[in-house]
This record gives C-alpha cells, sequence and structure tokens, in this order.
C-alpha cells in the first residue's frame, strides 16, 4: 500500500501551463459537468491535442467554469477536428490551484474524459482519447 | 489453568453448537479451522443473542466489544492472495443485564462495494495483485478497513494501514464513510494503531514508506499538529510507541524494494541493517533522536514508559525476522497451514533505551502476539501486558491467554486446548477502579469442534481461574485483528 501513495502522489497532480492562442476553427466542444459538489469556485478544464500533448505537453487551451449548482457547461471553441483528451479539477476553494494533501495527494475533485480513471495515477491517453469532429461537439463528465 | 479440564464448559459449548448448527463443519478435506477464514454472509449478521455457557456476567460490565477483521476471502474458486486483504467486517458483542448479542457488518469500502458488484477480486492489497483493469486513483480505493478499531469521542471508526479511517455507527454498523480528520488532510492514511492517551488525545501515524506524518489529534477531535516525519527508508511499519513524552518509532530492516504489486513481494528482509529507533519529543516533535538495536521483526508493540532518570521503555512482540510475509497467511483460505510460513514463535520483549542511547533488549519466555494494555496506563506504565499465544499442532492461532506482570516476572495464563482457536483479548478497566489490575480481559475465540465463535471475560488478576463468564454464538463468524471495548 506504501508503493500506491508514492505512485499516486507523483503522477495525479494536475496542473496546466499557460495556453498558446488557437486558430479559427470550425469545431466546438460543449463540456456538461454533472455531480459537482460543494458548489463553490470553479472547475479548470485542460484540452489537450493528441498523445503526446495529453502525456507531455501544457495544452492547447483551456476554460474556467464558475461552480453555482451541481451541473454546469461550457463551450470551448475553436478547436480543430482530431482526437483530444480533458485533465480537469474542481477548484471548490477558488484558490487557483489544485490542492493536495501532505503526501501530494489531490483534495479536490478530478475528472478526465470519458470519465477514464487512472491506476496509481492520472487515467492513460488511450481511456481518455475522445474524437472532435467538424461542427459542434459535447462531452459529459461525471464527477460522483 | 488448562480449559480442556473444564469439561462442563466444553460439554455444554459443543453439544448445544452441534444442534444448533448441524452440517456447519468443514467437508472431509478442509480442516475445521478452516471456518476461521470462510465468508461471511455479505449481508452481515443481524442481532442474535449468544447463549451463557458457563459463569455470570459481572454486573458492572456493561458496553460493546467491536472488532474488526478481514471477513470476505474468495470469489467462486478464487481466494484472496493473502489474509490480510480480506474485507474488514466489524463484529459487536453488546454487553448488558447479564447477556451477550452479536452482529457484524462489513465495512462498506469502496474495494468492497466493487468486487460485491463485479463478484470476483478487483484491488491490489498486501499480498494480492489486483485486477489491472481496477481503477485505482486515490487510496482509499483500495482500502480493506480490517484491521483494527478506534472509538474516539462517541465516534467509532474501522482502521486499516494505508488509507482513511471509516466512521461506523456504533449501534448499527452502517457505514458513514472515510474520515477526515481536517480539509488539508483528506485522504491521508491513517495507520491501524493509533495511541490513545487517558485523557483522549491521540497521536496516530500516516504511513507513506520513508516519508510519515504523525497527527496529533486533541480530545474532541481537532487536529493540534501534523507533522511530517523521514525515517530514511521504506521499512514495513505496523505499528509503533508511545510514552508520555515521547513517541517512539521502531524502524525495522523489513524494507520494501520496489514498486510492484502485491506489496508483500516487494519486501526484503536486511538484517545487517539493525533495528533503527527514532524516538521524538512529544512537546516539540522537530526535536528528535536515533538509537539502535539488533534486527528484530515485529507487528504489534504493547505499551512504553519512562523511568524517572530517562530510561525508556518499549514493550513489544519480536521475532526473529518477520512472519506472515511472502508465502506467508496465504494458503489460510483454502484450509492449508504450513508451520514453516504461517506460525513463528514472537516473544514478549522489553526494549530499553538508556539516556546515553544505549540499547538493550530482555525478551521474555511468553510466546504471544496482540500484545494489549489496561487504557488507562497507555504511556504511563508498563507493568502488565496482555497477550494470546501458545500453538496447537497442525492448526494456526493461539490457545492460551496470558496477562505478564513485568514487576514479577510472572505470567498468569488460561489454555482453551487445542479446539479453540484464540483471539486478541483486551483489557477493560473496572468502573471506579484505577488500579493498573482492576480491569477485565475479553476476547473472542473460535471453537473449532462446535464450529461456533464465543467470547470470553476474565479477571485479570486471576486469568489462571478461568473465564468468569462466557458466551457462545451458535455459528461462528471470521477470525478478526483487533478491537476496542467501549463502556456503556
Amino acid at each position: 500500500m506504501i508503493r500506491i501513495l508514492s505512485l499516486l502522489a507523483t503522477a495525479t497532480v494536475i496542473s496546466f501551463a499557460g495556453f498558446a492562442e488557437t486558430a479559427p476553427s470550425t469545431s466546438s466542444l460543449t463540456v456538461n459537468l454533472s455531480g459537482l459538489s460543494p458548489q463553490t469556485g470553479a472547475v479548470m478544464i485542460g484540452v489537450y491535442a493528441g498523445e503526446d500533448d495529453y502525456e507531455n505537453g501544457g495544452g492547447i487551451t483551456g476554460a474556467t467554469v464558475e461552480i453555482t449548482a451541481d451541473t454546469a457547461t461550457v463551450t470551448i471553441e475553436g478547436l480543430e477536428p482530431g482526437a483530444y483528451g480533458l485533465k480537469m479539477y474542481h477548484d471548490s476553494n477558488g484558490n487557483g490551484q489544485m490542492d493536495t494533501n501532505p503526501f501530494g495527494m489531490p483534495t479536490e475533485p478530478y475528472a478526465f474524459s470519458n470519465n477514464a480513471k487512472g491506476r496509481f495515477g492520472p487515467a492513460e491517453w488511450d481511456s481518455a482519447a475522445f474524437q472532435v469532429t467538424a461542427g459542434d461537439n459535447s462531452h459529459d463528465i461525471a464527477f460522483d | 489453568m488448562d480449559f480442556t479440564r473444564r469439561t462442563f464448559l466444553a460439554g455444554a459449548g459443543a453439544t448445544a453448537g452441534l444442534l444448533a448448527a448441524p452440517g456447519a463443519f468443514a467437508g472431509p478435506d478442509v480442516p475445521g479451522w478452516q471456518v476461521g477464514w470462510t465468508n461471511a454472509p455479505a449481508s452481515g449478521y443481524a442481532p442474535a443473542p449468544m447463549r451463557l455457557i458457563s459463569g455470570a456476567l459481572p454486573d458492572e460490565f456493561e458496553g460493546s466489544l467491536y472488532r474488526n477483521g478481514p471477513a470476505w476471502f474468495r470469489y467462486g474458486d478464487d481466494y484472496t492472495g493473502h489474509w490480510f486483504d480480506g474485507d474488514g467486517m466489524v463484529q459487536r458483542i453488546a454487553f448488558g443485564n447479564g447477556k451477550a448479542v452479536h452482529s457484524g457488518q462489513f465495512v462498506q469500502t469502496h474495494k468492497h462495494k466493487a468486487e460485491q458488484e463485479a463478484q470476483k477480486f478487483l484491488a491490489t492489497g498486501f499480498g494480492t495483485a489486483g485486477d489491472p483493469s481496477y481503477s485505482i486513483m486515490a487510496v482509499d480505493d483500495v482500502n480493506a478497513a480490517n484491521t483494527a478499531i478506534l472509538s474516539a469521542n462517541g465516534d467509532l471508526f474501522a482502521l486499516w494501514e494505508a488509507g482513511s479511517a471509516m466512521q461506523i455507527d456504533p449501534a448499527t454498523l452502517e457505514t458513514i464513510g472515510p474520515k477526515t480528520w481536517s480539509d488539508d488532510l483528506k485522504g491521508m492514511p491513517f495507520l491501524a494503531h493509533p495511541k490513545v492517551e487517558p485523557n483522549g488525545r491521540i497521536w496516530n501515524i500516516a504511513s507513506s514508506g520513508q516519508i510519515l506524518g504523525i497527527y496529533d489529534i486533541a480530545p474532541g477531535g481537532k487536529v493540534d499538529r501534523f507533522e511530517i516525519v523521514d525515517i530514511g527508508k521504506t521499512a514495513y511499519l505496523h505499528d509503533w510507541a508511545m510514552s508520555e513524552r515521547h513517541l517512539i518509532l521502531l524502524v525495522q530492516p523489513w524494507i520494501q524494494t520496489r514498486s510492484l504489486p502485491p506489496f508483500v513481494n516487494s519486501l526484503e528482509w536486511r538484517p545487517e541493517e539493525g533495528l533503527q529507533i527514532l524516538i521524538i519529543d512529544k512537546d516539540d516533535l522537530s526535536s528528535r533522536r536515533w538509537v539502535e538495536a539488533p534486527a528484530f521483526s515485529f507487528y504489534h508493540t504493547g505499551t512504553a514508559c519512562e523511568d524517572a532518570d530517562g530510561t525508556l521503555h518499549i514493550d513489544a512482540v519480536l521475532y526473529d525476522e518477520p512472519i506472515l510475509g511472502e508465502g506467508g497467511a496465504t494458503g489460510l483460505m483454502a484450509g492449508h497451514f504450513n508451520p514453516a510460513v504461517d506460525q513463528h514463535e514472537g516473544y514478549l520483549s522489553r526494549i530499553s533505551v538508556s539516556p546515553d542511547g544505549k540499547t538493550r533488549i530482555d525478551r521474555t519466555s511468553v510466546d504471544g502476539e496482540f500484545p494489549a494494555v489496561h487504557p488507562g496506563y497507555m504511556g504511563q506504565n508498563c507493568r502488565l501486558t496482555a497477550v494470546v499465544g501458545g500453538h496447537a499442532p497442525g492448526r494456526p492461532i493461539a490457545t492460551t491467554v496470558t496477562v505478564f506482570d513485568w514487576h514479577t516476572g510472572t505470567a498468569d495464563n488460561f489454555n482453551f486446548g487445542p479446539d479453540r482457536m484464540v483471539e486478541e483479548h483486551v483489557m477493560v478497566p473496572k468502573p471506579g477502579r484505577t488500579g493498573e489490575d482492576d480491569a477485565w480481559l475479553v476476547g473472542t475465540v473460535l471453537n473449532i469442534r462446535t464450529q461456533s465463535s464465543e467470547v470470553h471475560i476474565f479477571d485479570a488478576k486471576h486469568i489462571s481461574s478461568g473465564p468468569l463468564a462466557s458466551f457462545s454464538a451458535d455459528y461462528s463468524w471470521p477470525l478478526g485483528f483487533h478491537g476496542a471495548f467501549v463502556s456503556s
């Protein structure tokens, strides 16, 4: 069990680098969030284009969604059609960071696209990847 | 005294058990003792009176013995990889008005619920590799909540080694959920062996290999301090000790060497590294000193205390090498007993550390486990330690209850005989009395012959006289690890 802790501690913290500006495109992605508790703060969403960006990069764009109910919706515009992954956390106390306990384990809820779950760390690309097609797309995330 | 000579009791229990539970015996290829590792009903045990089979319950003996232990071992033909990985079930025996009533419920952990739904083992554990498809995003996803009980401020908790304390309703045994002691400590491990001062202050360890955390929780539940400690190596740490002024970590040289499940296979015994002892000042957690002793392995301590000159004494059950490690306690669920790996003798021992840092280890001839002390003397005095020990041929688990007096060097014991598997016995202070020996000893026993679980109450001053009162259920429940008595 000791092993699990050490792996989780270093692997599950989600942080987002500054996002580069993206060129206008025809695709949009609406993210529908549910199961949010407490109903405070914001959900910080990182959008990753392709496996390399998801595993190693800082994301191509992102969104911040203020939370006032147990559901919330945000639409991210300007995406090129292709394979994407999402990482997000619920910054429930609004301090702008993903809080962790003294062993580095997240103390705020977090989620990945496809509602994918991790094993000793973040969900892997293969389980989190989804396709954004031309036009409007939607994606449901359950935090509970 | 030998319980086998108490024919009135053995006869009463055997007859009643046989009549009440026909067909409960294991098949011809499965030894009778295996019943201790048989799945409990998933729906638990509804409250059921136990039968008084000898003696009488002392009038003032009122309260509940809560015990915790693994109680789910098998899905179809698939057994859990290690005894330590069975899902926790809290047993309660409520005493009062001369009666005893048993009930039991599984702790509804994430692991238990997921595995019951899938009807197979999923989570990795101490000796279980787990299903690679099982999501593990937090320590409580693999929390078995199967090791010990903590009662604090009227609340009850089922404890494990490396996950949150799971809060349990003390009356119904329904699971309330993981305990968050403070928001910033959410999801921190809470070791199965917290140390509770007589005034109610709780000290405990958050274990994560080389880096530990120390909880200092005030009476009432507020976390006064949480401090990180680096013990220098990823040693296996199941228990520790507390004296009036110090916290003592025994860093045994049983070291995690790799990060592949199951955990036990990653442990390596390195006796050349010795037993390193970290002594931390309770008043100033940054004040720490190390001393060293010859290598011993251990699971459990009793208590610790200090002489006027500063000499520190730590009581523990010490083994020459690790037990129930790789290869140990893996076959018991299927009825396979291998004394070479399932049974080693640990001896009640005292580690003394003089003010100049010199250490001395005195091993008594009392073999046993599950050391227990008077809760009113935890960390204050080191006179009486209760253990259960002894062996019966061809089967695991103890036969004998012993109270050892460190002042006189005498052991007062009672042998239940080969038909009874003896579990941890805990000390229960007598109301209105203050002496260290003004206590009862209460614990459970699994009667192999009648296939029924029993509970026995002794006077701590007169163990060899036998139980003051003994009750039997009409059925058995799985063997457990640790318990706590909560007075009414």
